[in-house]
């Protein structure tokens, strides 16, 4: 999978990159739109991650100006502004996505995968999810671990069903928010904690080998050991 | 100290003002001078017309025996006597009239007048004159005269009557003479009038911005004077006034804003920087993940007080965008309560919900979502363990309303009705201020209302009311 990067902060596009490279993903970067622009019309990227904030041009105009071109590589927007531009928002319903600065890291490998998967038409829906010993019925909505069925709640199943997907990947509070809740807010208390606390206690019982992980200060994970 | 100089706005007012009288009266006189010299050239033309008519009258009746010469001079001088002798100051008489009469014929003309008659009879040779007056030049006086031909009936005679202009002319110069009197003295008050008032109202101007650009650089509390009249500068003056309470106002709140903000901040700073501070000072192993983790969870932190107070500053200063769609207030609210529930569980809450289905309201989804998460936030972060908390949800006529309440211990006295302002917080309050003033701005921006009280028997109560979502008929 081949990326192009369009940042003028230095710091940001290098630690980008390093991140995006660790990844897996083939990397290239551009400094300004212009430079952006020429790069883009190559057409050999798979996605583009755009910072709205370019010194010569307005990032949506690149997108534009790209989209103009007939390029219809999806689009992974950087904003530092707090509230979403509708033009954004009208971009999001064009099957692009945006993330607002400061975000984690997992968040943006989790978006830009989602990106990458909406752009492959190849994909079908999953109707049973494993990893190691725990097993979802996405039809009947049962979840096991071994043989033993666990007792949850239809919410407590959308949010293990949400690890599952994500199964080895770290997901963040304000990821779970928006895809279990679909609600887009930042709590100040410890409100996701205490759903993960009460499904861990469901999912790995005393003696089992656990499998959902916390990773301080970004999230969760679920992974077999 | 004054400055008089032509730069001041009072000199310029008073220069116009008396410029545009003077012109104005300038005017006037110059209509009276033309009405006054056509009177009396009126009369005069009038009277030397009569006259002419009697002398061509007589010079036609009279034989022409040796007496016709000296009966037509009587005749003639009598009728020069007829003005009134006009003298000037140094005796000379004024009014010259001229009698001539002229033949064809090769006699002598006669004539009555001053002087000799060949100058007026070279100047009434030059000029063709009929019937009607007109005025000539002759030679050797510094005035016209008026000058009127009679044909007398008979043989080729005819005779002229004249009179110098001269008598109107000092009528005239008189009349002129006295109004630049007049009209000098009264420009010159008038411009000393215009100048002193308007110099007397654009002190009190100047007074202002002396006062003003005092306020400007040292004392934001001090004020202009309350003036006793109700004039357009004592409103000036009150409008200063008003502004300067607003700019006070503004100052104070951003004064307390990045007050309470500098406090927000420093201490999650300080324990960002101990925590990385003491792992980078101790050998690597597991713990120090632990602390990099508490760094980034310290940094989560602070950005939401970032975000929280702009979004707050954004949502007071009006400037909010709404993205307006068909709420479900009621599965919204529900989803939040489930999200919520486990956690109130926790700190020994019970939360109970009594939610009217499908209540719609027309708003902005991601802002009604952070509107009902802050309110149950709310109640986690001030209420001690172990209370009540009712959420009811119903539409009343045109209304939605969310009350929230609790057995608490209710808002402190201190708070009383100031709640939803910004930074108002109860003294041992652990939040920063900011939730319910973004309730209250965000609802408001919705066209809706927050209401907040104690219950009588303890407790808060918050209400929410927002218009409902009207539907369209079909």
């Amino acid at each position: 999978m081949r990326l192009l990067l369009v940042e003028d902060d230095a710091a940001i596009q290098s630690f980008l990159k390093r991140t995006l490279s660790e990844a897996g993903y083939q990397v290239d970067t551009a400094g300004d739109a212009k430079t952006g622009e020429l790069r883009a019309l190559e057409g050999v990227h798979d996605a583009f991650i755009i910072d709205l904030g370019l010194p010569d041009m307005d990032g949506l105009n690149l997108i534009a100006r790209c989209r103009a071109q007939g390029s219809s590589t999806p689009v992974l927007i950087l904003s530092a502004r707090r509230s979403v531009d509708e033009r954004v928002r009208g971009l999001e319903q064009g099957g692009d996505d945006y993330l607002t600065k400061p975000f984690a890291l997992a968040e943006l490998l989790a978006r830009l995968r989602n990106l990458l998967r909406r752009a492959s038409p190849a994909h079908s829906d999953p109707i049973r999810l494993e990893t190691a010993d725990l097993q979802l019925d996405l039809v009947r909505r049962e979840a096991r671990r071994g043989e033993h069925l666990l007792p949850l709640t239809a919410q407590e199943f959308s949010l293990l069903e949400y690890l599952c997907r994500n199964a080895g990947r770290v997901v963040t509070r304000t990821m779970i928010l928006d895809h279990v809740w679909r609600t887009r807010i930042d709590p100040a208390t410890n409100v996701v904690d205490v759903h993960i606390y009460r499904l861990r206690n469901k999912v790995d019982p005393h003696g089992s080998a656990p499998l959902i992980h916390t990773i301080r200060g970004v999230g969760y994970v679920l992974k077999h050991a | 100290m004054r400055k008089i100089l032509p730069t001041t706005a009072s000199w310029r007012i008073s220069i116009w003002t008396t410029l545009a009288f003077a012109l104005g009266t300038g005017l006037a006189f110059g209509i009276v001078y033309l009405l006054v010299a056509h009177t009396i050239r009126d009369r005069s033309d009038a009277w030397l017309s009569g006259e002419a008519e009697v002398l061509a009258e007589v010079s036609a009746h009279t034989p022409k025996d040796h007496l016709y010469n000296r009966i037509v001079r009587e005749v003639a001088e009598l009728a020069t006597r007829e003005l009134p002798d006009e003298r000037n100051s140094r005796g000379q008489k004024l009014n010259s009239v001229f009698f001539l009469e002229e033949d064809d014929g090769n006699e002598s003309p006669l004539w009555i007048g001053p002087g000799s008659e060949s100058p007026f009879l070279t100047a009434i040779q030059g000029a063709r004159l009929t019937q009607a007056p007109q005025s000539i030049s002759v030679e050797g006086w510094p005035t016209s005269f008026r000058v009127v031909a009679r044909q007398v009936a008979g043989p080729g005679k005819t005779v002229y009557l004249g009179l110098s202009n001269r008598g109107d002319r000092h009528v005239l110069h008189r009349l002129t003479d006295r109004f630049l009197l007049v009209w000098g003295g009264t420009v010159i008050l008038g411009f000393l009038i215009a100048y002193t008032s308007a110099r007397r109202t654009l002190l009190r101007v100047e007074h202002i911005t002396e006062t003003v650009a005092r306020i400007g650089s040292e004392d934001l509390s001090e004020r202009l004077p309350a003036s006793v009249r109700r004039d357009e500068i004592a409103r000036l003056a009150n409008t200063f006034n008003l502004m300067l309470d607003r700019i006070q106002f503004s100052v104070n709140q951003l004064r307390a804003v990045t007050d309470a903000v500098a406090h927000d901040l420093k201490s999650p700073v300080t324990s960002i920087r101990g925590t990385l501070e003491s792992a980078l000072c101790t050998e690597p192993n597991e713990n120090w993940r632990d602390s990099v983790g508490e760094a980034i969870e310290g940094l989560d932190r602070l950005l939401d007080l970032l975000n929280t107070t702009l979004d707050l500053a954004e949502a007071q200063a009006g400037a909010l965008r709404l993205d307006r769609t068909a709420v479900d207030l009621s599965s919204l609210t529900q989803q939040l309560i489930g999200l919520y529930q486990p956690v109130m569980c926790e700190r020994g809450h019970d939360m109970k919900a009594e939610l009217e289905a499908h209540v719609f309201v027309n708003g902005d989804s991601a802002l009604l979502n952070r509107v009902v998460s802050n309110l149950l936030e709310n109640e986690m972060i001030h209420l001690p363990h172990g209370c009540r908390i009712n959420v009811q949800l119903r539409s009343q006529e045109e209304l939605a309303e969310l009350v929230v309440e609790d057995n608490g211990p209710g808002f402190p006295p201190e708070i009383g009705a100031h709640a939803v302002e910004r930074f108002v917080k109860g003294k041992s309050s652990p939040g920063h201020g900011f939730g319910l003033a973004f309730v209250d701005a965000v609802v408001k921006a919705h066209g809706g209302s927050v209401k907040i009280s104690d219950r009588p028997t303890g407790g808060a109560v918050i209400t929410l009311s927002l218009p409902l979502r009207v539907l369209q008929p079909a």
